[in-house]
């Protein structure tokens, strides 16, 4: 059982790969495959936009009649809703999402990873490999994924790379999901910026003269895949930590260039560094909903391919949301800034940081006195995922479930008053805000919508109604669920 | 017939890959070198047709110092 909830982990241990979840999601009807022909334009996003109005409970979609690619595969919407979350998590697919927070909490921090590993003679990955004459095109079926974008988008990729300056360290070793652009039958721009790990090993490399190497993995473990995209510390392991939390293994093994890879990822693209070059790159619509514009961006130089036989190429569609990037690093998103406020302020009791990467996050509080909450939510803009991204912050008390958007508009009715609010101007921002007045730079916003405490003034009389909560209520609700037909 | 870049006007194109059926090519994708965009011919007009493009979308590659560099070359 969890530690903070009442639910069974029983964790889909048997998944190893791509593949293997995805015969996981098809036992729960939730993993389809297109029937009929389809164009790479406008066929494919249109598809993946329709699936995607369901949240809750779209299916994974494989393609593999798309015109022109006749040998290809391509799936999307792998992470899209919150069932497929559930299924990967262990759980019934109708699970709520506050309960796989909690679950996901109570596996954060877990030291036990495990991470055999492959010989690369014998890892599935390296089935085929392509020296020569290699063309993304030919071998990936790429499309583009919304109307304006650039180029044909590489969205899904869990990209490896080492710090130069200190190689041999496995923590050091970074494992993240960046926007691939291909230019060209072997070479791709790829979209990093200085604070992010993979930006440092850049900058450290062109400084020092060093070669960069890089893997970009495709059709990964989908423990991978989310946490590749969580904020994590610079000499933690990605690996490590979707295996620990996860509780089941991920088997590793070599890449032809020396970096550690996923032995069942489907296919893996091996590149180096241009130093000193910059291409256009963009626009692409990404998670806020807006394109990025066009930006000059590094330059790599794919010097091989390897993939399992009949490979899986698994994309993303990202834009104006919902989309499979808000259920895919959502609750990861949610995870580490719960942590961090955890270890100073026990009285933080969850964190929903669900919309748009936590341009707008919501955080449940025992107020202990006046003010409180505002604290806590400084504290919230000064962690390291906080920091670039919590513009939005509204602060509510513990009685009022942050996932349970009707109980806070109930919050923000009946709690707050117009000088509840504060705004703090000129603070750090992500560069993709669309409201930006100066891309990188703008204000930060605080809603404290807990419940007035002494020494402030409470006027009139009155009492909040308290209608029964707690595990006997949780589970009465599961149980309707169930008899709804749920399982 | 040389053809033009639909964002960029230019004519420095290159064929990147072609999709067939049966032997016949049913799309070809072609990649502009002055300013990367990347188009395949049997995309909605809306993408690539310039004259249906909104003009937004549309750039000038020949100053390229217009635009912003996502991560700085370190000077040598």
């Amino acid at each position: 059982m969890n530690k903070f909830s009442d639910l069974p982990i029983k964790l889909a241990s048997s998944v190893r790969s791509l593949r293997d979840f995805l015969d996981l999601l098809e036992s729960h009807d939730q993993c389809i495959t297109w029937p009929d022909p389809i164009m790479p334009e406008p066929d494919i996003r249109e598809i993946c936009v329709a699936s995607g109005q369901d949240v809750p409970g779209a299916p994974a979609i494989l393609f593999d009649k798309i015109r022109g690619y006749p040998d290809k595969r391509l799936v999307t919407g792998v992470h899209g809703s919150w069932a497929n979350l559930a299924i990967l998590l262990g759980h019934p697919k109708n699970t709520t999402i506050k309960a796989m927070f909690y679950d996901i909490i109570s596996r954060w921090g877990s030291d036990k990873a495990q991470l055999p590993r492959v010989k690369p003679d014998q890892a599935p990955v390296h089935e085929v490999r392509i020296e020569r004459d290699i063309n993304l095109y030919d071998i990936l079926p790429l499309y583009r994924i919304n109307d304006f974008d650039g180029g044909y988008y590489i969205g899904k990729a869990n990209v490896v790379s080492r710090d130069p300056l200190d190689p041999d360290n496995f923590g050091k070793q970074n494992v993240g999901i960046y926007r691939i652009q291909p230019h060209g039958p072997d070479e791709f721009t790829l979209m990093s910026v200085p604070i992010h790990d993979m930006g440092r090993h850049m900058q450290a490399a062109e400084e020092t003269g060093k070669p960069l190497r890089i893997a970009v993995m495709l059709g990964n473990h989908p423990a991978m895949a989310m946490f590749a995209a969580t904020p994590i510390g610079y000499d933690e392991s990605e690996y490590a930590y979707a295996s620990a939390m996860m509780g089941s293994p991920i088997e590793l093994t070599e890449s032809g260039n020396g970096l550690d890879i996923q032995a069942h990822a489907e296919i893996v693209i091996e590149a180096e560094y241009i130093h000193g070059r910059r291409e256009f790159e963009g626009p692409f619509g990404e998670f806020p909903g807006s394109y990025s514009g066009v930006r000059r961006a590094p330059m790599f130089k794919v010097t091989a391919v390897s993939h399992r036989k009949n490979p899986i190429f698994e994309n993303i569609y990202i834009g104006r949301g919902w989309t499979e990037h808000d259920t895919l690093i959502g609750l990861n998103t949610s995870a580490p800034i719960y942590a961090v406020l955890k270890k100073e302020f026990p009285e933080v009791v969850a964190v929903n940081a669900l919309y748009q990467h936590g341009l707008t996050g919501i955080i449940s509080v025992k107020n202990r006195f006046a003010g409180f909450a505002k604290s806590i939510a400084l504290r919230a803009l000064s962690t390291p995922h906080g920091l670039m991204y919590l513009k939005n912050l509204i602060m509510v008390d513990a009685d009022v479930d942050p996932f349970d958007l009707n109980q806070v508009m109930w919050a923000l009715s009946v709690r707050t008053r117009a000088s509840d609010i504060m705004v703090l101007n000129d603070m750090a921002m992500i560069m993709i805000d669309p409201a930006a007045v100066n891309p990188g730079k703008g204000h930060h916003l605080i809603i404290d919508a807990t419940t007035h405490m002494p020494p402030d003034p409470i006027g009139g009389d009155v009492e909040i109604v308290s209608p029964p909560s707690g595990p006997a209520i949780d589970a009465l609700a599961a149980r309707i669920r169930a008899l709804q037909g749920g399982n | 017939m040389a053809l033009n870049c639909p964002r960029c006007g230019g004519d420095q194109n290159r064929v990147e890959h072609q999709g067939k059926e049966n032997g016949t090519v049913i799309w070809t994708v072609h990649y502009c070198t002055a300013c990367c965009f990347t188009w395949r011919d049997t995309e909605p007009a809306l993408s690539i047709d310039p004259a249906k493009r909104r003009k937004v979308f549309q750039i000038d590659p020949s100053h390229p110092e217009r635009f912003g560099v996502v991560i700085p070359v370190v000077p040598r």
